[in-house]
């Protein structure tokens, strides 16, 4: 086959029809600059490519507006209702509700509008503050065991591993029984980010260790940068989509686990406003009076959709799979 | 293949030149549209009015760079178009038939059988579950195809007529791997009995085994290869009659990978293809392919991914096959040179229109629309000298590199910067106990103000070598030296000042760059690592660089996904540069980029060599760019050096076959050109 050029040099001489020669006009096409900046388009980072897909996404406009709505509620709940949350009246017991106070009674006399609005900041306090310290401690593990790899990650991996077999709900049990006493979000906190971390760990050892292995990284080492520089100012910013990925959509359920101690009775004492605490307490006359349980129900139900929603429009804008390089 | 004199050659070509008028164009595009949709329902128009005809028989290229719509049309033939894309306009017949508002059904019914594919990316058109063999059987088996008998084109046919006189149905019949060993020793005692003894009939017996091949030879070609051998017409055609009765499955899978050039082919069959090399998987996809006997064959880019003597192979092989089959071929492509040394037509197609077509050496000679002309200057594979830079006119690279070495403040320094002596790594490959040797005792130097390109294919341990050279890896044994000074003692001060002098850039423009840094803090970076400057006076460097190398300062507050490659390309060395280093060590630095873009980064590294008396490590898998650039020439194979010389030495007088073959594989490099 190496006299291939011959045979063609043999077919032009003689032309199929419809396969002469043709040129285009040269004024037909605009020839362009080799490689040319397109200088009208707007620059973009990452977040703000992100943010621009936020903006269109009616599922990101909702559970924005009802967040802002609930974290309003959760700072200044004086603004809804003058009453306070834990001055009950047993003669009011189980009334319906009336002028000033929509949501009626529950069986203790306490006004259930007050106790929902009041509990909106402790099931929000116990979300965000949970999520940010899994963030921390979540990513920090998963960062080093993916970085620096060897037996270091192999440490790091069966402690994370360890701390996966421990179902949730049963280790909180466990410790809490400890702190029975305590009124403080903090030890719910505490112990959600204890038993919580594992999952964020695993994602940014993955994505560390993805990152790791890209050029820029070499290119870095290159330029002169240390291995600790590189983590800190590449890597990890890198890894950081698909860390908050998990933990914004993991928000709903702390704050569903915090309902779930306190209405297992080993969460906030009563003495503290929450949904779970108030849940628990409906129950007992869920069959006569199911609308004591039902507003604070809603609340919850409310808040953790308007988060889930949120983290799946985060999820949509900075997923690394569906982001063109 | 028989040998023919050019006699009977050159009729063979007159005669395909009549059927091929005669049946007239097996493919006819006309004025086709394509648009895309895009998120916001704008219409963006991949193709405008693309005409262009294939004949039977005949090798048509579509050339363009990446976004040109190459690639789009063929789909638009095919009736594959990604995602949101569709036709918008013109017509496309096949055989004389529009199919273009064909039904996915009836597309179903004419592909496989009258069309075929081979994809760009044999890694993933092959599903990684299923043994290579089931795959050829699943084309088969959804085409109907009659696994017994041979099926060729009507142009076939009309040609192979004048070998053979009689060739109903029947005597397209395959070998089964049953009948074989009977057929063959038939045929020996037919030769004996003609009176074909001693070493010519042993030479004929190898020549029946080897050609022989089950579920691939026809009845009608062993009768053939009989009565040639000397056996008598009626012995012969007797003697195929009773032991060709056709093939098995297996035998016809066997057979069509064999075709495609697979060695071993009923054992590979058997094979997954995670066991198959890249050049074996794109053999694998031929087969499939050409398993249904498609008059038209569309091969997008069907080797870019292999190296280049590999690429050579395949594509040779399935020139020879397509010719005998008569199978029409068209062949998308990004690089000029092939095209022009494979196919008979070219197409030229740039931002989704035609600018030229013709036949393909008139269209490479005298390119007339200014956008060949540009193509046809740039191309790596049909340049014939190194790049001269516009400021050192007249002056060789001979005299380039004296000048550097005696240049004033040079002189006490050692004459080579880099030195590599004995340099030897070797890895630990998972579950094999004898160490991997990548890089084996290698050496060489770089002389100052020179650039020496390291050659070879995927595999060859090139890519570590640089690794080594920037200190990013560590010998097993062996030195690097820069300056004289052993770098493997750098560490700390020592080594930050190194990094300083030697900087990298590499291969991949997507991935070099951080996605999260704007090009201003990406070009920053080095100045902050190594403590240069204040912001001030820091933000005015970068924009020095950006000027250096011709990208808009504008640029600075965007962010790699916004920029080509090409560019990105540009940003990278613009940071490789911040440090004023000495040395640069290329990686695969234009691999990836489309043939203008890689000429102008080409010609930038040039200039800046120029300006700067910058040494230059290149390491790349291709030939054709180490003419623009070196000065000098390492052809490394399996970790070894193989050659080390100058560059026209190396094109001029290669030493090693290996270097022979690499140099042979230069698509398009024996063409001759003339620009006007």
């Amino acid at each position: 086959m190496s006299d291939t050029t011959k045979d063609t040099t043999m077919a032009d001489s003689r032309v199929l029809p419809g396969q002469e020669r043709y040129v285009a006009a040269p004024d037909a096409v605009k020839l362009q600059e080799v490689d040319s900046v397109d200088e009208s388009a707007p620059a973009t980072s990452m977040w703000a490519d992100a943010w621009r897909t936020l903006r269109k996404n009616p599922l990101f406009i909702v559970s924005a507006i009802l967040i802002l709505c609930v974290i309003f509620v959760a700072l200044f709940p004086g603004v809804f209702t003058r009453q306070n949350p834990n001055f009950c009246q047993l003669e009011h017991s189980l009334e319906k509700g009336s002028p000033g106070h929509p949501f009626g009674y529950d069986t203790q006399g306490c006004d259930v509008f007050t106790r929902t609005v009041y509990g909106t900041r402790t099931s929000l306090s116990v979300g965000i503050l949970t999520t940010l310290l899994v963030m921390v401690v979540g990513s920090l593990i998963g960062a080093l065991a993916g970085f620096f790899g060897g037996w270091i990650d192999a440490v790091l991996s069966r402690f994370t591993d360890i701390f996966m077999a421990i179902p949730m709900l049963l280790g909180a049990i466990v410790v809490l029984q400890m702190f029975r006493t305590s009124g403080s979000v903090w030890k719910i906190v505490l112990v959600l980010t204890l038993f919580g971390w594992t999952q964020t760990a695993r994602i940014s050892r993955g994505a560390v260790m993805e990152t790791k292995n890209l050029e820029f990284n070499t290119a870095s080492t290159a330029l002169g940068s240390t291995p600790w520089r590189n983590l800190m100012r590449h890597i990890l910013p890198n890894s950081m989509a698909s860390i908050i990925v998990v933990t914004t959509t993991s928000l709903g359920t702390y704050i569903v686990s915090e309902a779930t101690l306190s209405f297992l009775g080993i969460g906030l004492p009563t003495t503290t406003v929450s949904w779970g605490g108030d849940i628990s307490n409906a129950q007992t006359i869920l069959r006569t009076d199911p609308s004591v349980l039902f507003y604070p129900s809603a609340a919850l139900a409310i808040t953790v959709l308007a988060f889930i929603m949120m983290g799946d429009a985060v999820k949509d804008a900075l997923d690394p799979k569906s982001r063109t390089a | 293949m028989s040998e023919m004199n050019s006699n009977s050659k050159n009729e063979k070509n007159e005669k395909l030149f009549e059927m091929q008028k005669e049946q007239g164009p097996i493919l006819e595009v006309k004025d086709l549209k394509v648009d895309f949709t895009t998120g916001d329902k704008r219409a963006v128009h991949a193709v405008r009015d693309a005409s262009f005809n294939v004949y039977p028989g005949q090798w048509v290229a579509i050339v363009g760079e990446s976004g040109s719509g190459k690639s789009t049309s063929a789909m638009a033939v095919l009736g594959l178009l990604p995602g949101t894309g569709h036709v918008v306009g013109g017509s496309i017949k096949l055989e004389g038939e529009e199919i273009s508002h064909y039904t996915r059904k009836q597309y179903e019914q004419v592909l496989g059988d009258k069309m075929g594919l081979v994809p760009q990316d044999p890694m993933s058109n092959l599903n990684p579950v299923w043994r290579i063999g089931t795959q050829v059987e699943e084309a088969l088996k959804a085409n109907h195809m009659d696994i017994s008998h041979e099926k060729r084109s009507k142009l076939a046919k009309a040609l192979a007529g004048s070998e053979v006189a009689v060739k109903s149905e029947d005597d397209e019949t395959f070998i089964g791997s049953k009948e074989l060993p009977d057929l063959l020793k038939a045929a020996q005692a037919a030769l004996s009995e003609a009176g074909v003894t001693g070493d010519k009939a042993k030479k004929k017996m190898d020549y029946f085994t080897a050609e022989w091949v089950p579920g691939s030879e026809t009845r009608w070609r062993v009768a053939d290869d009989l009565i040639k051998a000397g056996v008598s017409d009626d012995k012969a055609w007797a003697i195929a009659k009773q032991y060709v009765l056709g093939s098995t499955m297996t035998d016809r899978i066997s057979g069509l990978l064999e075709e495609a050039g697979l060695p071993d082919a009923a054992t590979r069959a058997r094979q997954y293809p995670h066991e198959f090399s890249g050049g074996m998987l794109q053999r694998a996809l031929i087969a499939i392919g050409l398993a249904c006997r498609p008059d038209l064959l569309i091969a997008d880019e069907p080797t870019s991914a292999l190296d280049v003597t590999v690429q050579k192979r395949i594509l040779d092989h399935l020139h020879a096959l397509t010719d005998e089959l008569g199978t029409a071929v068209l062949f998308i492509t990004h690089d000029l040179g092939l095209a022009a040394e494979r196919a008979q037509q070219i197409v030229v197609m740039y931002k989704g229109q035609v600018v030229e077509s013709g036949p393909s050496l008139e269209v490479l000679q005298h390119p007339q629309h200014p956008y060949t002309k540009r193509l046809v200057a740039a191309a790596p594979s049909l340049a014939s000298q190194r790049i001269i830079s516009a400021k050192e006119h007249g002056e060789n690279a001979e005299a380039l590199m004296e000048h550097h070495v005696k240049g004033e403040e040079t002189l006490e320094k050692s004459e080579h910067i880099i030195t590599v002596s004995h340099l030897t790594k070797e890895f630990k490959l998972p579950r094999k106990k004898e160490m991997f040797k990548a890089v084996d005792d290698v050496s060489f130097s770089v002389k100052r103000g020179t650039t020496l390109a390291i050659v070879g294919e995927s595999g060859s341990g090139k890519s570590t070598v640089a690794n080594m050279v920037l200190k990013l890896l560590k010998p097993t044994s062996g030195t690097v030296t820069y300056e004289g000074k052993d770098i493997s003692g750098f560490e700390g001060k020592t080594l930050l000042d190194f990094r300083r002098h030697v900087q990298p850039v590499f291969q991949n423009p997507y991935g070099s760059l951080d996605p999260m840094y704007s090009i201003y803090r990406s070009i920053e970076e080095p100045l902050r690592i190594h403590g240069i400057g204040d912001k001030k006076s820091r933000e005015k460097r970068v924009r020095e660089l950006l000027d250096l190398v011709e990208m808009p300062q504008s640029v600075m507050q965007r962010y790699p996904n916004e920029l080509s490659g090409g560019q990105r390309q540009r940003i990278a060395v613009a940071r490789a540069m911040a440090l004023n280093p000495d040395v640069i060590v290329c990686d695969e630095a234009v691999s990836a980029l489309d043939v203008l873009v890689q000429d102008q980064v080409l010609r930038l590294l040039n200039d800046l060599q120029a300006e700067r008396g910058l040494s230059y490590l290149f390491i790349t898998h291709d030939l054709a760019v180490v003419r623009q650039i070196a000065d000098e020439v390492v052809v490394m194979q399996k970790g070894r050096l193989v050659e080390h010389a100058t560059t026209d030495e190396v094109f001029d007088h290669p030493q090693k076959q290996y270097t022979k073959d690499l140099l042979d594989a230069i698509p398009g490099g024996h063409l001759q050109l003339g620009l006007d």
